[in-house]
């Protein structure tokens, strides 16, 4: 890796004026008051007290006495806990699948030449269109016949390698300069060799990217986590917030409570990628 | 969001799921169990989203079982609220039914056309004896004999207005409206001393409003619906005419049942209806709106709502299910839930309790009283056989019926024709 | 490119194949099946041919659906290819904060239904935040029924699809911004280019194919759009049901225990032919890249 191509940064033309700067940041103001109030409205429905109206007419944004005991009541209704630990592990298995599944396909698609590729192609982009109000269909008998039914590991399974996800990656190899490749060729290298030395180190920033929407995804789900799981020890947080909505009883506020604390990971896995959304092509260095 | 899209297709499962395209349409008989045989081994009790505030309650109620019967072992699982048919309904079709599950009536027909449910009746002919008419016949199907499950717990609805409201524009909550007409001018002179802020009425008309009218829903052999009667239209009419004039919010034509009680929550809307704990759960949302609400009878004949326990025809310990069910169910049990919430039970041994009869002198304490009196008269409004799709059809034709933008007849008409279509294929 | 071992390709598509036949075109396959049965979820059907189809050409709500689901395709097409690419550009400078921002601007994308129901509603609706303002302002006398009529209540939808689509879309455009060559930015500016030239001489050829991607995975969610109409209607699809989706359709069809697959699986078969439309827009155009 080229250490000079360390200190670019990415989209940085010249150093930015204050002008420039201060219209930036009067956009991202602008988008973020668009953004960012159902976020708000939850931590603080989250944070009011049982003495506060919850839906009135005209709600305040501010709790007036903010209190932690929703999240205390939340953690002590539901094994919290327990719930958020299944869902790593759901997760865990679906990032894992799609980053090597989809990387390998997504190279081969882009950067390899053979028989019926274009065909696979047209296959993969079709799965984006068909019906997919049906395809959970299948899914749970095919499950069920592997014998993983009531099991992490078949609420993990059918989204192991997403097709959207080969798609993303077979854009971002394809945008990686022949030139690099084909000097690789020329150097003897391997198909395998041109991946993981030139491939790989170009597509980080899809990668994490795959890798935040797989999380979301799989964190997220909720019916099909709902119908393979039969043991309600085995559910996952978003099944297992779900008993915040009884049958006589559902309190806006611990939903909002419960809704934050499934909502922290996301922020963090999302904080923590973003970042590598710019280890483009510069950074990746053209040395290969 | 991605909630909903999940959602799609889900009951799809099962068409794959084992059951195939086999011709199973008939209604099958009820197969023959009998509850006899020791009560003992393995049992399953489903119920629906009552952990955690209800935990302690079925633990001691299970715990007690075990101890009547050593070497029986209960197994409970409690299924959250929502994609709760979807749960069932996997269930059903992977043959993994738990042996014992709480079903509302509607819930419990699709199953018992597959022959899924026990007759209960059969098996323990003591049912018809203990529990009350009304939650018995919400588990008899026309064209199907027997009884495909206990009866647990009884609700019904209660008027509630917002005393506060009233009181400002002019009304009182004391006296409130007592038919149809009554109501519609009561909310015209809320909404002209209110200048058009807040409203009376906030709820579209429902099949059930039909019949208080004295509509007939289907046809006797329930092959067809019949509601598109000239009486029908006439009270469409009525929706249509209030409306225009600005007596409902427009979010009437969108808002599902539950909007009514959003806006009610708000302090928008001065009437909602609402079961015998509307006011308890309402302390929780708007604890300062709550202790202003005070209820009333309901209109006409007042709607019975019923949960009830089935038991699984594949069960593999039908004696244990069966006393489970029944225990869960009986008299003393159902007495001890009803104190921890406003529902009623379901047999008869509770009709004396003094606990529902006599209220505590709140607001809450007055709406269940007025809740159990009316459990009395209380009928399930809606045939069993109305599914989700007729119910959402009939609300969107209502919902144009009132925009004006069709006439009521051609609204009934189009309603009626799409749920014979539903119920036929 | 050339390679010495003719199964290399096929090994590196194996675990993605397998998946694609078991997990996405078997399930697929079933639905076609149904299509001409009039399956229950309990309980078989029968095959009855064609009859699900031609109830199809019947239903009257499936044609406002399709003209609902073109609408709105054609609404946000241009938006959700533009608008999230301006918005990657605007994140992608490393500012003090930037994180802040980049975090904050996609957390519509995971924000629970509900919520965004709840909000959307209290901000659109009669004695909604638009309508209060705009009545203030005295611009409109009686409140707009952003919610209750049929277009505008289109409209509306569209409007909170645009918004959950920005920071999702966002993200996509970001990890391609990155491999457009800053030298080309640089010789641009050397030219005298502005940052309009700029963005269309070297940002949009440099972001071609993700622009191409993100045009037929917004075209394809628009044509079978469903929750942002769910929730703004609280389900129902509006008076008469007429800003129903074709998946919102399908899915009044298929839920519940006495759903009807077979006429939901007709469904979806129709939205599929009208889907596969942009998708095979996009190979051309693809093929024209290449």
């Amino acid at each position: 890796m080229a250490a000079h191509a360390k200190r670019v940064r990415p989209g940085g033309l010249a150093a930015a004026g204050p002008a420039e700067k201060a219209l930036r940041y009067a956009l991202l103001l602008l988008v973020l008051a668009l953004t960012v109030s159902p976020f708000l409205w939850q931590l603080s429905t989250s944070l009011k007290s049982l003495t506060e109206d919850v839906y009135s007419r005209t709600p305040t944004f501010l709790p007036e006495h903010p209190t932690l005991d929703n999240y205390a009541q939340v953690a002590d209704a539901i094994p919290v806990w327990s719930y958020a630990a299944n869902s790593l592990v759901v997760a865990a298995i679906v990032i894992t699948g799609n980053v090597i599944g989809a990387t390998m396909a997504g190279y081969a698609l882009a950067r390899l030449r053979f028989r019926g590729a274009k065909l696979l192609l047209g296959l993969f982009l079709a799965t984006l269109v068909l019906p997919g109000e049906v395809t959970i269909v299948s899914q749970y008998v095919t499950v069920r016949s592997l014998g993983l039914a009531d099991t992490l590991l078949g609420v993990a399974l059918p989204g192991a390698i997403a097709m959207l996800n080969v798609l993303l990656m077979r854009t971002a190899f394809a945008a990686i300069p022949q030139e690099m490749d084909e000097a690789a060729v020329i150097d003897g290298a391997t198909a395998w060799q041109r991946l993981r030395h030139i491939g790989l180190p170009n597509v980080r920033g899809m990668l994490s990217v795959i890798t935040i929407f797989t999380f979301i995804g799989a964190w997220d789900d909720f019916l099909w986590p709902l119908i393979v799981l039969t043991d309600p020890d085995h559910y996952t947080l978003t099944v297992g917030l779900q008993y915040l909505n009884g049958t006589f009883t559902s309190n806006p506020r611990l939903i909002a409570a419960g809704t934050m604390i499934s909502f922290v990971p996301i922020v963090v896995v999302f904080a923590a990628l973003q970042r590598y959304f710019f280890r483009g092509v510069e950074e990746g260095a053209i040395k290969g | 969001m991605r909630r909903y899209w999940s959602g799609l297709g889900l009951a799809a499962v099962l068409a794959a799921a084992g059951c195939g395209l086999g011709d199973t349409g008939q209604p099958a008989a009820a197969p023959g169990a009998t509850a006899t045989g020791e009560v003992k081994g393995k049992v399953s009790l489903q119920t629906w989203a009552l952990k955690p505030k209800f935990t302690d309650y079925m633990q001691k109620v299970i715990d007690s079982f075990e101890k009547k019967y050593p070497g029986v072992e209960v197994e409970w699982l409690d299924q959250p609220g929502e994609g709760y048919s979807d749960k069932v309904l996997s269930q059903a079709a992977g043959g993994s039914l738990p042996d014992v599950t709480n079903l509302p009536p509607e819930f419990a027909l699709p199953l018992v056309k597959q022959g899924l449910l026990l007759d209960v009746a059969q098996a323990d002919p003591a049912v018809k004896d203990e529990y009350v008419p009304g939650g018995l016949s919400a588990y008899t199907y026309p064209g199907v004999q027997g009884v495909y499950g206990y009866p647990w717990y009884l609700n019904t609805d209660v008027n509630y207005w917002n005393s506060e409201l009233m009181a400002e524009n002019g009304l009182d909550a004391k006296k409130p409206p007592a038919s149809f007409d009554e109501l519609v001018a009561q909310a015209r002179t809320l909404k002209e001393k209110s200048g058009g802020k807040v409203y009376l009425m906030s709820r579209k008309p429902e099949l059930g409003d039909f019949v208080q009218a004295g509509v007939k829903l289907m046809s006797d052999d329930g092959k067809s619906f019949t509601f598109n009667t000239p009486e029908a239209a006439a009270l469409l009419d009525k929706y249509r005419d209030a409306f225009k004039d600005g007596l409902l919010p427009r979010d009437v034509l969108t808002d599902t049942y539950a909007g009514n009680a959003k806006l009610f929550n708000e302090g928008t809307v001065a009437w909602t209806t609402g079961g015998g704990n509307y006011i308890t759960s309402l302390a929780v949302d708007n604890p300062s709106l709550a202790p202003k609400v005070v209820p009333s009878p309901a209109f006409g004949t007042p709607p019975l709502y019923v949960q009830g326990l089935s038991v699984s025809a594949k069960s593999k310990n039908t004696p244990a299910a069966l006393a489970l069910a029944r225990w869960v169910t009986n008299a003393e049990n159902q007495a001890a839930f009803a104190h921890l919430v406003a529902i009623f039970p379901s047999t008869k041994a509770s009709a004396d309790d003094p606990f529902f009869s006599k209220s505590d002198g709140t607001n809450a304490g007055d709406a269940k009283v007025m809740a159990f009196a009316a459990l009395a008269k209380a009928k399930m409004l809606e045939p069993v056989a109305l599914t989700e799709a007729m119910k959402k059809i009939v609300k969107q034709q209502f919902a144009l019926a009132i925009s004006g933008e069709v006439t009521s007849k051609e609204a009934l008409d189009k309603a009626v024709a799409k749920c014979d279509e539903l119920l036929q294929n | 490119m050339t390679h010495r071992r003719w199964f290399t390709p096929w090994l590196l598509v194996a675990p993605a194949v397998v998946w694609l036949l078991v997990f996405n075109l078997w399930p697929s396959l079933n639905t076609v099946v149904l299509a001409f049965t009039n399956a229950k979820p309990l309980g078989g059907g029968h095959f009855t041919g064609l009859a699900n189809f031609a109830r199809a050409l019947d239903d009257s709500q499936l044609t406002d659906a399709l003209v609902n689901s073109i609408v709105y395709m054609l609404v946000c097409l241009p938006l959700l290819t533009m608008l999230p690419l301006l918005l990657a550009i605007l994140v992608e400078k490393r500012l003090p904060g930037i994180t802040f921002f980049r975090t904050a601007f996609y957390t519509p994308v995971v924000a629970s239904a509900v919520v965004v129901a709840l909000i959307w509603g209290w901000v659109l609706d009669d004695r909604g935040l638009v309508n209060g303002f705009a009545q203030w302002l005295g611009v409109v006398a009686a409140p707009v029924p952003f919610l209750t009529d049929r277009w505008l209540l289109l409209f509306s939808a569209i409007s909170l699809t645009v918004w959950k689509g920005l920071g999702y879309y966002m993200i996509i455009y970001l990890s391609a911004l990155g491999n457009v060559r800053r030298e080309l930015h640089e010789a641009a500016a050397v030219d005298g280019a502005g940052a309009v030239r700029r963005f269309w001489s070297v940002t949009v050829p440099g972001v071609r194919n993700t622009m191409l991607l993100v045009s037929v995975l917004v075209s394809v969610s628009a044509l079978r759009v469903f929750s942002e109409l769910y929730v703004l209607s609280n389900g129902t699809g509006g008076p008469g049901g007429r800003d129903m989706s074709v998946v919102m359709l399908i899915q009044l069809y298929t839920r519940g225990f006495s759903g009807h697959l077979g006429y939901a699986s007709a469904l979806s078969i129709v939205l599929f032919v009208i889907t596969i439309g942009p998708m095979l827009l996009l190979l051309r155009l693809d093929r024209k890249a290449a």
